[in-house]
Order: structure tokens, then C-alpha cells, then sequence
């Protein structure tokens, strides 16, 4: 009987109609985009020897941001349970799978609720096939990356007539399945007229277009996400979009370089969000950005197998940090008091103007409402 | 194979809920533990039947009180943690303070827990080797690690003379006691030492088949938990002889150690240096050998696409030829060897009895990282025969 033993059972055609896309019926006063990353430790970020890999985040978005560098996960360190004690401000103890919905009403949930806003203004776009349609009601849950796996699998597995992994051919197969299965897949619309929307298909369309012809050549999950995510709220400009990238977490399967090219192409997703929210006149000065990592990762030697996981009770897979950029920022500022990941909740809801409920965090003083 | 091990019948009913699942697992599989495991579950479960029953709830205690407020509805009596046992177990609010407590007993119980013989102070050899290829002179190799060591040089490139450095290690004088099991390991990504003799050798290239096989199971999976779970049983249940080579196929233990590596994750079924690494750290930890030889591979460039699924074999459908991804490779394989180092100095318990070799194929010199330092001009298989001497 060891310890180990008891803990292991343990299309770009399509975006030529840009500007014939109407507005939304309502014009949100001010817009959150929430980005969560996955785990990525302070050794790969913020220290001496990580800065290299977060280049625009140090260089460039910290400089002008509210930023928390101590930011604490103390629920469960899984990526569903973080992400659902954000929005709801409670830690959740729930399925890590997605299975079941968070214990207390989401952000999502407390702002429609309140403010009357259809679900056409909330929305998540996530490489993360956890979260799923459960992490709130009334939320639009857009599963970017499970969208491009399932089109590959099909090719691979000779379900489709489609037989090569060659780029027309796989945006082929997307738009197929975004056309008859995403819901099976784990897409989540509040109301099918949503997802039946002309204008809504045409934002995924245009994403996987882009995605596909793109002059960078992108193939990555979390490349997939970003223009998704982009193209959400460069034609839905919902007043609540959150974003995740997971690219990092290929970590869980022990390549280090691969993690590592992960956290930069996070790095990089960020700043160009933050550089289209900065250039379209319509989101400038009503967004506000954060940024945040769901926690870091173990430590190197530890009995869970270091930088592979997420597991251990340290300070390296706890310490995480969080951005501020836009209106709610104020002065730029660095505040080295440690806050927690669910004090975020409390501030996000009333720089929106609605009320959270009450919650075991604390609203931010530094977070302007 | 050994006698069945015998428990006292009340020891396990006497045992904290969360424990039971776990070590009716290692006992209905007791034939299959390295001589190693054997010794360490024997000590524990002697010392513990042996303890007044007083001192015994008292070291309990705390972790029994957890459990109860754990919301667990575990038989003592279960077979094994499904992953659905283990979730519920994770995501709790008192997991961490359970997980402390595990800890706390177990540091107790192996300090006072005494094993037969002089194994644990056997001195103990560690091998990691990058494979030639890297471009390891544009950079400094292992700095933190070097800082501790001594750099050793070679007449010639190390790659030159692994494999008599490595025959040489293996058909060595063992000490008296020590099990074929016990002696040799060699974990590689390609197939370069899979036919040394005297040595328990694992190599992915040769494992493809096998590999293969539990992908394609594990690809399967339905979105749900009791779907993987069946699975998990499955792959535990096929007869994997027929994957294997007959080397493997002919070694219950070493068959076993290999099916439940690939069911433990880690990417031991995706990247080599994965499996390297991971095996490398399991085989430390459980089979505990003197000599063990880790050697990393050049992993292949995820293609474009394919990547996304990443147990999806890449060749398939997909048009874009297969490349090395030297770059990449140096940086795991430099992190990971890092990492097998640090699991000895986790699982062996004397780990200043062993010596550890960072050698590169390419380079004419190794990192020697042990209680002394070499001197210059030293023979570098002579060192380590000496030191196992």
C-alpha cells in the first residue's frame, strides 16, 4: 500500500457581408470579456525566468492594466469547478466533466435576470469541452475546439466523405457539423431561434472561414477560439462574453515545449483581443477586459508528476493572477495585496450595475464601477 | 511467484474507509508486486496489525474524523477506486485536509515500518540519456542541476559507447537477494538497448502495437464517466501477451507494470519522452531497481489539425509528411530527464546512495551527480561499476 496507490485511482466568402449585419436590438452600456487560461505556473509567467514566454502580456497589456499578481484558487484546482466559483462566486465542489450545473446562479444567470437583456448578450466561447451548456442557464455556449476534434475524428475515422485532413476539406466538415450536430457535441443555446439566426450562423461561418484561409495558418484549438470569440463580438457585441483557451493543457500529457507554446499563443490571443476591443469604435470605451489563469500547476517533484497536472495544495498550483484592462482598470496599478478568484465575481457584477447575490467574496475597491 | 499475502482478516475493516478500495486492489494482485512492493506492503501491514489497538485509532483518528464528514459511502471491502470514486473523493472541500492527513499516517507508519534485509541501502545507479540529434552545444545542459555536479569528460561522444556502457552495467555482480526484477531497468523511446540481456527493457518504439491497440479503445470513450470507467476495466482485463513482445509477454510483473503505465495517463500512451519519464518514475517507485537507464527520443512535430486529438493516431488521413521536432524534443526531454532525477530523490528512500549520470549522445561528457566528485581522468564505466560494486 503506497500513497501513490490510494491518491491514483486517482468561410472568408462569407465575411464580405460584414457590414451587412445589423446591430443587436439592444445596445449594452458596457460589455465584460472574461478570459480564463488554463493552468500555467509562475515559473512559465510571471518571473524572471517566464516573461518570456507572456512577451505582449509584460510588454504590453500590464502597462496600462489593473493587475493582480496574487491571485488564490482555494476551491477545487479542476477547470469546471474554477471557472463556475468565478462566475458564481461561490467555490463549487460539482463534476469536474461538466456534468452538472454550478451550485449558486452564475454572473450569466444574475444579469439577465436583472436587467431584462435577452440571451443574444451572453455568451461563452471556450477550447475547453468541459464547459459545457451546464455551467449556466440562458448562456450561449459555443465549444470551438470540440467543433474542429469532432470534424477530424469524422474524417479520420472515414465517417465522412471527406477523406484527407487537408484545410477545405475540414472546414467542409465543421460547417457540416455545426449545421446538424452541435448540440450533441455539447453546444448550448438558450432558444433554438439563437442558433437559427442567419446572423448568428454567419459569425460562426466567417470564423471557421477565416480559421481555415487564414494567412498565419492557424490550427490550434485555442486559434480556432479566438477568431470565434473575435467574431462574436465584432458582430453579436454581447454585453458578456467569456473566452477560454486551454492550449497549455496539453501539459497533461508531459510535453513541456508544446505547454510552453500554449502559454504563448495565449499570450498572444489576449493582446489581439485586446487590440480589435481597442480599435472598433463601438467596444473602445465600454469593455472591459480581464484576464485571468485558473491556477497555476504542481511543482516540479511533486508526487503528481510536476508541471503535468493540477492536483497538489501548494502555492505553486494555487498562486494564479488577474488582469484588469479598460474602464473598469482606472489608473493602471499593480496591487500585491492577495485577492481571490471569487472576489472577482462580486466586482465584475456591480461595474455592470447588477447585483451578484450574496457571496463569500469581496468586491474589489481598486475595480471602478 | 511468491506466497499470497496474508493480512490479519481485521485489518482492513480496522482501516479508514478510503483506504480499503486501494489495498484490496495491491492484495487481490499481490503475485504481481516487485520483490520491492512486497517488502514495503509486508513491513506496513506487519507493523500495523502489530500495534495496540490504542496507539492504532489514535494514529487514525484525525483521518477517520475527516472521512466522516467527507460525505464518502465506500465499502471497505471494494475492489478498487473507479474514476467516479475518485472525483467525488477530488472535488471535495476537505480533500486537501484528507490528502494531508494520508500523508501524515503514511510518513509515521514507513518511518517506524522496518524492511527486511539491507536493500534500502543498496547503492543505486540513474542513467538519463538525450538522444543524439539536439543541438545541445548551442546551450548550457541542465543548469541547475550542473550547479550541484560535476561535469565529467569522455573519450568520445556518449552515444559511442552506450551500448557497452550499458551491456557492461547489466551482466554486473548483483548483490545476494537482489531479484532479476530488481536489477536492471532501461525505459527508452527507440529500440537501441531492447535486446540487452540481463535487463527488463520497455521500449515505445516496440510497444506500438500494444499502444495502438489501447488508443483505439480509449478513442471509444463516451462522454461520460461510467463509460471510461468501463473501459479502464477492459484494458485491465485484455490479454495484452499477444501486443507485447515475448521479452514482456513472459513477465507477469513486467506485463502488468506496462498495462497499468499506459492506463496511468501522464502521456505515456502520446509522447515518448512521456513514457520515458513516466516509466522511468513508476519503475523507480515500484520496482525500485539498482540500475536504471532512461533514454529520450526525438518526438515527432504534431501535424496540423490532427494535433487536436492527440490520441488519434497522426498519420492517418492526414497528408503532411512525418518530422522530427529536434527543438521541441531538447526542451522536453531536458525538463523531463530533470524530472526523473527528482523522483529519485522523492521515492528511493536513501537517495544519497544513488548516483545520477545526465549524458547526452552527442557530447563527450556526462553530469555526475552523486556524494562525490570524480576525478579527471576517471573511466566512466569503471566509476559506476565501482560505485554498484
Amino acid at each position: 500500500m503506497t500513497r501513490r496507490t490510494l491518491f491514483r485511482i486517482l468561410a472568408a466568402a462569407v465575411s464580405q457581408r460584414l457590414g451587412a449585419v445589423a446591430p443587436p436590438a439592444r445596445k449594452p452600456a458596457k460589455r465584460i470579456v472574461l478570459i480564463t487560461l488554463g493552468g500555467i505556473r509562475r515559473q512559465e509567467s510571471w518571473s524572471e525566468q517566464g516573461l518570456r514566454y507572456i512577451p505582449h502580456l509584460y510588454n504590453h497589456l500590464l502597462p496600462q492594466s489593473l493587475f493582480y499578481p496574487y491571485t488564490v484558487n482555494e476551491g477545487v484546482t479542476s477547470h469546471f469547478n474554477t471557472i463556475a466559483s468565478v462566475l458564481t462566486g461561490v467555490w463549487q465542489h460539482v463534476d469536474d466533466w461538466g456534468g452538472d450545473k454550478p451550485g449558486s446562479p452564475t454572473l450569466f444567470h444574475q444579469f439577465l435576470a436583472q436587467t431584462g437583456a435577452g440571451p443574444e448578450q451572453t455568451w461563452v466561447v471556450t477550447s475547453n469541452k468541459q464547459l459545457t451548456a451546464n455551467i449556466s442557464p440562458g448562456v450561449n455556449v459555443i465549444l470551438s475546439k470540440q467543433l474542429m476534434v469532432e470534424a477530424v475524428e469524422r474524417i479520420i475515422t472515414a465517417q465522412s466523405a471527406r477523406a484527407r485532413l487537408e484545410r477545405e476539406q475540414i472546414l467542409q466538415e465543421m460547417t457540416a457539423v455545426l449545421e446538424t450536430d452541435a448540440e450533441r457535441i455539447g453546444w448550448g443555446v438558450p432558444s433554438e431561434s439563437v442558433f437559427r439566426d442567419p446572423e448568428v450562423k454567419q459569425t460562426f461561418l466567417a470564423a471557421l472561414a477565416r480559421f481555415i484561409r487564414g494567412n498565419e495558418a492557424p490550427a490550434t484549438g485555442d486559434e480556432l477560439t479566438f477568431l470565434i470569440a473575435r467574431e462574436v463580438l465584432q458582430r453579436l457585441a454581447p454585453a458578456m462574453l467569456m473566452i477560454n483557451f486551454s492550449d497549455m493543457e496539453v501539459a497533461h500529457s508531459g510535453s513541456y515545449s508544446l505547454h510552453l507554446g500554449g502559454i504563448t499563443r495565449a499570450d498572444m490571443a489576449c493582446y489581439r483581443m485586446w487590440e480589435f476591443i481597442r480599435s472598433t469604435e463601438a467596444l473602445r470605451d465600454n469593455t472591459t477586459m480581464v484576464i485571468m489563469n485558473e491556477f497555476g500547476r504542481d511543482p516540479d517533484g511533486s508526487s503528481t508528476n510536476g508541471f503535468f497536472n493540477h492536483r497538489t495544495d501548494t502555492e505553486s498550483c494555487r498562486l494564479a493572477w488577474t488582469m484588469v484592462l479598460g474602464p473598469a482598470s482606472g489608473k493602471p496599478a499593480v496591487v500585491e495585496r492577495p485577492m481571490r478568484q471569487i472576489d472577482l465575481t462580486p466586482s465584475i457584477a456591480a461595474w455592470m450595475g447588477f447585483d451578484c447575490g450574496k457571496t463569500p467574496g469581496s468586491r474589489l475597491p481598486e475595480f471602478h464601477a | 511467484m511468491p506466497d499470497e499475502l496474508r493480512i490479519p482478516a481485521d485489518l482492513i475493516r480496522r482501516l479508514p474507509a478510503t483506504f480499503g478500495p486501494a489495498l484490496n486492489d495491491q492484495l487481490r494482485q499481490s503475485e504481481l508486486l516487485f520483490p520491492a512492493e512486497r517488502r514495503q506492503l509486508e513491513a506496513q501491514l506487519k507493523w500495523l496489525a502489530q500495534l495496540p489497538r490504542a496507539e492504532f485509532d489514535k494514529l487514525f483518528a484525525p483521518l477517520v474524523e475527516v472521512e466522516s464528514r467527507m460525505d464518502l459511502h465506500w465499502e471497505s471491502s471494494a475492489a478498487g477506486m473507479s474514476v467516479r470514486d475518485v472525483g467525488i473523493l477530488a472535488r471535495s472541500p476537505l480533500y486537501p485536509l484528507w490528502r494531508t492527513e494520508v500523508e501524515r499516517v503514511f510518513a509515521r507508519i514507513d518511518a517506524a515500518a522496518e524492511q527486511p534485509g539491507d536493500f534500502q541501502n543498496l547503492p543505486r545507479l540513474l542513467v538519463c540519456v538525450l538522444p543524439a540529434g539536439l543541438s545541445v552545444k548551442d546551450q548550457p545542459l541542465w543548469p541547475e542541476l550542473s550547479a550541484q555536479g560535476t561535469w565529467l569528460s569522455l573519450d568520445r561522444p556518449f552515444g559511442e559507447m552506450l551500448p557497452q556502457f550499458a551491456a557492461a552495467l547489466a551482466k554486473r555482480a548483483c548483490p545476494p537477494g537482489l531479484e532479476e526484477d530488481e536489477r536492471t531497468w532501461v525505459i527508452e523511446s527507440d529500440t537501441r538497448l531492447a535486446d540487452l540481456p540481463g535487463a527488463a527493457v520497455l521500449s515505445w518504439d516496440d510497444l506500438a502495437t500494444m499502444r495502438r491497440e489501447f488508443l483505439r479503445r480509449l478513442n471509444a470513450v463516451h462522454r461520460d464517466l461510467r463509460s471510461v470507467d468501463q473501459t479502464t476495466e477492459e484494458l485491465k482485463r485484455i490479454d495484452i501477451a499477444r501486443l507485447v513482445g515475448p521479452g514482456i509477454a513472459a513477465n507477469a510483473r513486467l506485463r502488468e507494470f506496462l498495462r497499468s503505465l499506459l492506463l496511468s495517463g501522464n502521456g505515456s500512451l502520446v509522447f515518448c519522452n512521456s513514457f520515458v519519464e513516466w516509466g522511468a518514475s513508476e519503475a523507480l517507485r515500484r520496482a525500485q531497481p539498482q540500475v536504471l537507464i532512461a533514454s529520450f527520443g526525438i518526438r515527432q512535430k504534431l501535424k496540423p489539425f490532427s494535433s487536436v486529438v492527440l490520441f488519434e493516431d497522426q498519420n492517418r488521413s492526414n497528408p503532411a509528411p512525418d518530422e522530427g521536432d529536434p527543438a521541441g524534443s531538447l526542451v522536453d526531454a531536458l525538463e523531463l530527464s530533470t524530472y526523473v532525477h527528482l523522483a529519485v530523490q522523492r521515492v528511493v528512500r536513501r537517495p544519497e546512495r544513488t548516483l545520477t549520470l545526465m549524458a547526452s549522445c552527442d557530447l563527450n561528457r556526462v553530469l555526475v551527480l552523486g556524494p562525490s566528485k570524480p576525478a579527471a581522468e576517471t573511466n566512466l564505466t569503471e566509476l559506476a561499476l565501482r560505485w554498484l560494486a
